[in-house]
């Protein structure tokens, strides 16, 4: 029995000339007590299909077609205040920011209680008491207390809690959940996902979750429907679509993630349609490698290739995608000789004004190889941005020692520490921040050879072309500005701009963090390419476990300041020794319907504040196996794979061939 | 938020000295020396020596300076021999209608724009914006004088329903006693602060309009109404409280062309008087006092704003 | 907003980056296309255009004495012979003298404003730099003057100082510069910790090359919509002083002077002397507010992205 459908819904969002056809005849249903799974990459519309059931389009955006039928009713005859009881009592929604949501100024418990104070006329005591019992059902501690703070004094997962809590008070049939976790951290993102799972069984109602990440959708969700350029192109049972995916976008979609990859990843060229022009035939054909001139002149349906999985393509996959189960990936060659940065007990503290010291980083020492991959992972706060700031020159260290090619970069004199620079370059996450909206691409690329007077004006040229070319851009970029690029392009100009004095050290901090799944696995294979063809080495900074696999050839895990764990990438990834290394490991929502991760692992509560942070090792308040002796620090030892632990996980790994062990050098 | 108290009233501690500083420099600066500026051109010499050494206008700057502070910790500030009253005096006569006025006129404004600045964020780029929008510019463009006279010729000679003079009472209560002469002045005191505030209030609605938090509460199923009086009015109108203070400057600029065009008998009425008159004791004496009272003003502004703002209020709780 | 909405906005550019062929344009002829795109700011153009051709060239096509008085033709109504807008109390040609007006308030508003400009500009920038103890002294000197109403402030220098021309200027100047000394120090102190400006510091790059290449040009916009906002208010600043009886003395003129003048002659039926230079400076402070609004547009969305 389905309780939504939606009918050839179309949404239009007006522009200042024209409009953009967000969503084109798009057809849905969610059954009772069931999670439906919508996923696609933005501007693919699925953001603009729940938020045109809601009611809650942005300015300019209009239904301009179809139904959204609600337990066998069309939402858009109704009358406006029918409407939003119906909206107000039977749905709830919760939303990507929780940092946003809430209203700052209004108490938590009067945000949450609002629903039924509005709806059902509850009395003031009432719904205070109401909303005490909802917080403490989504897992927040102290209700009580909680219930009359405002949103600030929470932190980011806290405060999703209340914006779940806020849409479960009326007990709804149908939640909405679009990116709930999109802005938390993975460890944090597990538990919400877990809450939601649990409370749809407990009230019983259907779940539309709305994802950009496969991983997510696998694990939670019942039955999917992939969304691209306004469109549905395929919608399966979980199982089903993982299994046997019949769209070419889904496959390539699939093909796309770090997890999958057996070699290099497969990358989907181009970008998706401008929806605010008229289109013809399957809106995929332009970026598929199997379109034909049938795809790009018919207007290609959804047909049924079993009972519940339809699909729209003319040349469908016809074999099963094989999912690669972690550890499948070759090793990757092993890396050059000599180290070219060596940290020895970094240390960096921030004066909190007047209240004490952040700690934010705190003795970590590493090194890194020429032409190797180092990933730093780690969650929001753990200070591996700051370490790669440090490693850039761009912040002062409180203690400790950077030597870059044998040399102290503390001691450096003015011009000694400009020429540093040419040896170490910084990537960006965002490009566009990173780069001077007033300046066209060449100057930006020129930039850097300006300031470390590399050649004459010519010479310059030539070696921006050059740099655009090997970034896979035309030469007509130069005479543009960085607005007018998209974000996977302004990664690559970001990328050419670190290129440009030939360093042997880039530090990439989350270059692939902003950017869809398709434009990701560009980003990612551009930058591997080059490191074989350059000799580069890379610091890649990520919160990305996956990512960070597929790129690094080691991998250093981060815990608020402190190094946990560092080892080869495959061991530290399949055979993790530190507890909070498998937590976040098992945090990560698999692509792999099959997989399912151990509840033991799972780490609770709040990273604790790096103000005063706990002493001994730092991770042991949040830890499931600590004992007394966690309060004295535990020393980072082992051999190639090191872990700061008291009671490691598992021993160290005998040495496998094609691991480049750490320490002996 | 003792913190920031703290912060703040050292702040505008600092400025207020600062601002005795800016005053003691032009009383150095006057024509002829200070002692001939406020004596007058027909002072002899010994009259200028024997006031110069009752000042301390022969000792060392710093010295005088910490007399000159010393003399307005106690009030003193100065005597205008035109007037032959002390400054202290003339000022505390006028300062409260002056004030009545201010307030008022605030008063008035603050009642008229939020409601316009609401209704432009609501229908922001519709007819009713675009017309609130181009009387506020009006307004605005508009040099006050010429304003206050368009209303007397409408209120007073068109319509004849209002006085086209202030009061002229000597007390507060005399002034108060005749408040058909107060409402031209007000109104015209109040209508330039009238489109500067709901210009104010249409952007930060409008700000508040996109947060997400809106989306949020229209996902309750809350009426449209609901969400703005409900959310957005309160959030948007918090940094309204603050723009008070800030526009203090303004409105007390405003009060000086507005006395004047009325004849109201404030301290602009007789800063202009004592500016024609170059009455330097006067003129230095009010200037002090109406900066003080701008940033004792703002300070409330602010201090209100951290107070009803949970986000200021509990900073300091903050983990 | 949503951001989906937002990247499909942006699609259409980020096509014409791969289209072949398509017309390469600069920021500034992006910059006059959006500027041309909001009528009011033409409008605003047009009106400065107008009243500007009007003073300044307008005595060559209508010549009057605008020296000596004439007391044998005081009052003269309009459409009098050699006077279509009619003569003052002192027998000055009505149209001769708003051109003449026209001039002064909009030099003076124009040399005051690019001062105040100049002045505030470089004293929040060098506090924005400095930081420190440095930026807190200099903005405490901007607080303490900015609690001093300005028209207070301008009337205590012109009693002081009798004021011709160039010392309106100086005056109106002299305090109008705190308003953008503010704003670009709080532009200079964003600017600063602009990721572009640590993406250069990773270059290698200075404190002063942050300065010249990045902060300035990206400061500049704020800088320029904001100085034709203190153009505005120096012609009123001029006009109120001259309310105020501390403008500058006759022969001279100035729009808001006549009206300060025409104010006495309401009552007894002198429209010509009142209106016309009333309707002038409304016109003039609404056009460069226009034109203020239109240049904002075309700063905000040069950069409008995500």
């Amino acid at each position: 029995m389905s309780l939504l459908r939606l009918v050839d819904l179309s949404t239009d969002i007006a522009l200042r000339r024209g409009a953009v056809h967000a969503l084109d005849h798009v057809n849905l249903e969610v059954r009772q007590g069931e999670t439906l799974g919508v996923v696609g990459e933005s501007g693919s519309g699925k953001t603009m299909t729940v938020l045109s059931v809601m009611g809650l389009l942005p300015p300019g955006g209009r239904v301009v077609g179809g139904q959204i039928l609600f337990d066998g009713r069309d939402l858009l005859a109704m009358k406006p205040e029918e409407l939003r009881r119906v909206r107000g009592v039977e749905m709830g929604m919760v939303f990507q920011d929780p940092l946003t949501s809430l209203n700052p100024t209004m108490r938590i418990g009067a945000q949450v209680a609002e629903p039924l104070r509005v709806h059902q006329g509850v009395g003031k005591a009432e719904a205070r008491e109401r909303a005490i019992e909802i917080l403490r059902r989504v897992g927040m501690p102290r209700p009580e207390k909680i219930v009359d703070d405002y949103p600030h004094q929470l932190s980011g997962g806290m405060r999703q809690r209340v914006v779940i809590a806020m849409a479960l008070i009326r007990s709804p049939r149908l939640l909405i959940a679009d990116e709930p976790t999109t802005a938390l951290d993975v460890t944090t993102q597990r538990q919400i996902l877990e809450l939601i799972d649990d409370l749809r069984e407990e009230f019983k109602m259907a779940v539309i979750l709305v994802t950009h990440d496969l991983g997510v959708i696998a694990s939670r969700a019942d039955r999917v429907a992939v969304m691209y350029a306004g469109r549905v192109v395929e919608t399966a049972t979980t199982e089903e679509l993982f299994r046997a995916p019949r769209h070419r976008y889904t496959e390539a979609l699939m093909h796309a993630l770090p997890e999958s990859a057996q070699g290099k990843l497969y990358s989907i060229p181009g970008l998706p349609p401008d929806l605010s022009r008229p289109l013809t035939g399957c809106r995929f054909a332009p970026r598929c490698r199997h379109a034909t001139d049938a795809c790009r002149t018919t207007d290609v349906q959804l047909v049924q290739a079993a009972e519940e999985h339809l699909y729209a393509c003319l040349h469908p996959v016809t074999e099963p995608v094989a999912f690669a189960p972690r550890g499948a990936g070759e090793p990757r060659e092993a890396a050059g000789s000599g180290t070219i940065l060596s940290v020895r007990e970094l240390v960096k503290e921030y004066d909190a004004g007047g209240k004490g010291r952040v700690s934010a980083v705190a003795g970590v020492s590493f090194e890194v190889k020429a032409g190797e991959t180092l990933g730093i992972v780690g969650e929001s706060g753990c200070g591996k941005s700051t370490v790669g700031r440090l490693v850039a020159g761009l912040e002062e260290p409180t203690g400790g020692q950077i030597v870059l090619d044998g040399t102290d970069i503390a001691g450096l004199d003015r011009r000694a520490r400009r020429r540093m620079h040419r040896e170490v370059q910084l990537m960006f996450q965002d490009s566009y921040a990173a780069m001077n909206p007033r300046m066209r691409i060449d100057g930006i690329l020129t930039e850097p050879l300006e300031i470390q007077r590399v050649g004459d004006q010519a010479a310059r040229r030539a070696r921006v072309t050059r740099l655009l070319d090997q970034v896979g851009l035309p030469a007509r970029a130069l005479e543009r500005y960085p607005h007018e690029f998209s974000g996977g392009q302004l990664q690559r100009i970001g990328l050419a701009r670190s290129l440009a004095l030939e360093p042997r050290l880039i530090v990439a901090d989350e270059p692939v963090s902003a950017l869809d799944v398709s434009i990701q696995a560009q980003v990612l294979n551009l930058m591997r390419d080059l490191q074989s063809e350059l000799g580069l080495s890379y610091v890649f900074i990520s919160h990305d476990l996956s990512v960070v696999d597929y790129m690094a050839d080691r991998i250093a895990v981060m815990y608020l300041g402190k190094l946990v764990e560092i080892g080869p990438a495959s061991q530290v990834v399949r055979a993790a020794r530190h507890p909070y290394t498998q937590a976040l490991i098992d945090a990560v929502p698999s692509p792999d319907p099959g997989h399912a991760p151990s509840p033991a692992t799972a780490i609770r509560g709040e990273l604790p504040s790096a103000l005063n942070p706990p002493t001994g090792c730092r991770f042991r308040t949040r830890c499931p196996l600590a004992q007394e002796i966690c309060a004295t620090e535990p020393p980072l030892q082992g051999g190639p794979h090191q872990v700061a632990c008291h009671f490691p996980l598992r021993p160290e790994a005998a040495v496998s061939a094609g691991a480049a062990p750490a320490g002996a050098g | 938020m003792a913190r920031y108290l703290l912060t703040r009233l050292g702040q505008a501690l600092v400025i207020v000295v600062l601002v005795t500083l800016i005053t003691f420099v032009i009383l150095h600066f006057l024509p002829g020396g200070a002692a001939r500026a406020i004596l007058g051109k027909e002072a002899t010499l010994e009259q200028i020596a024997a006031f110069n050494h009752e000042m301390g206008y022969d000792r060392p700057l710093w010295e005088q300076y910490a007399l000159y502070l010393q003399r307005l910790v106690h009030g003193d500030l100065g005597y205008s021999f035109q007037l032959n009253q002390s400054v202290a005096e003339a000022i505390s006569q006028r300062l409260p209608k002056t004030m009545l006025l201010s307030l008022a006129s605030t008063a008035l404004a603050v009642v008229v724009a939020i409601p316009l600045g609401v209704v432009q964020a609501v229908r922001r780029n519709k007819w009713p914006d675009y017309t609130i929008n181009a009387l506020s510019l009006l307004a605005y463009a508009t040099p006050i004088f010429f304003m206050g006279l368009m209303m007397i010729i409408l209120f007073s000679q068109v319509w004849p329903v209002l006085p086209p003079e202030a009061p002229q009472g000597f007390t507060l209560g005399e002034v108060l006693a005749d408040p058909a002469g107060l409402v031209l002045p007000t109104v015209t005191l109040a209508v330039l602060t009238v489109a500067v505030y709901s210009r104010y209030v249409r952007s930060s609605m409008v700000d508040n309009l996109n947060e997400n938090y809106v989306r949020t509460a229209r996902s309750k199923g809350l009426s449209e109404g609901r969400v703005i009086v409900g959310h957005t009015l309160r959030n948007g109108l918090f940094p309204v409280i603050t723009l008070l203070g800030m526009y203090l400057p303004a409105l007390f600029s405003g009060a000086l062309v507005v006395e004047r065009l009325f004849n109201y008998p404030g301290m602009g009425l007789l800063f202009w008087q004592s500016a024609l008159k170059r009455d330097y004791p006067i003129l230095l004496g009010v200037t002090l006092l109406i900066s003080v009272a701008t940033v004792l003003g703002a300070l409330v502004a602010d201090i209100l704003y951290a107070a009803v703002d949970p986000r200021v209020r509990l900073k300091a709780s903050r983990s | 907003m949503n951001d989906e909405t937002r990247d499909e906005t942006h699609d259409g550019a980020h096509d014409e980056a791969h289209d072949d062929g398509t017309r390469v344009r600069g920021l500034w002829r992006q910059g006059l296309e959006v500027f041309v795109d909001n009528r009011l700011a033409l409008v605003g153009v047009g009106i400065f255009v107008l009243l500007a051709a009007f003073s300044f060239l307008g005595p060559l096509f209508h010549d009057s004495d605008q020296v000596h008085t004439d007391l044998a033709s005081v009052y003269l109504s309009p459409g009098t012979a050699g006077h279509p807008l009619g003569t003052d109390g002192v027998g000055y040609d009505q149209l001769g003298r708003l051109m003449l007006g026209g001039q002064t308030s909009i030099v003076v508003g124009l040399a005051a404003g690019l001062l105040a400009t100049v002045v505030g500009t470089v004293w929040g920038a060098i506090a924005g730099f400095a930081g420190g103890w440095v930026d807190a002294v200099m903005m405490r000197v901007v607080d303490a003057m900015m609690s001093i109403p300005a028209l207070f402030l301008f009337m205590l220098m012109a009693a002081i100082v009798t004021p011709t021309v160039p010392m309106l200027i100086v005056i109106i100047g002299a305090f109008a510069w705190l308003g953008p000394a503010r704003l670009v120090r709080g532009e200079a102190l964003t600017l600063r910790t602009r990721e572009y400006v640590l993406a250069m510091r990773g270059m290698g790059g200075t404190g002063g090359r942050a300065v010249r290449r990045h902060i300035i040009p990206n400061a500049i916009g704020t800088v320029i919509v904001n100085a034709t906002f203190q153009i505005a208010d120096a012609i009123l600043y001029v006009a109120y002083l001259s309310f105020l009886g501390l403008g500058v003395p006759p022969p001279a003129a100035n729009w808001g002077g006549m009206l300060s003048d025409g104010l006495s002659d309401t009552f007894s039926g002198h429209w010509w002397l009142l209106y016309p230079p009333g309707i002038a400076i409304i016109l003039i402070v609404l056009a460069f507010n226009f034109i203020g609004d239109g240049l904002r547009d075309v700063f905000e969305v040069r950069l409008r992205r995500r």
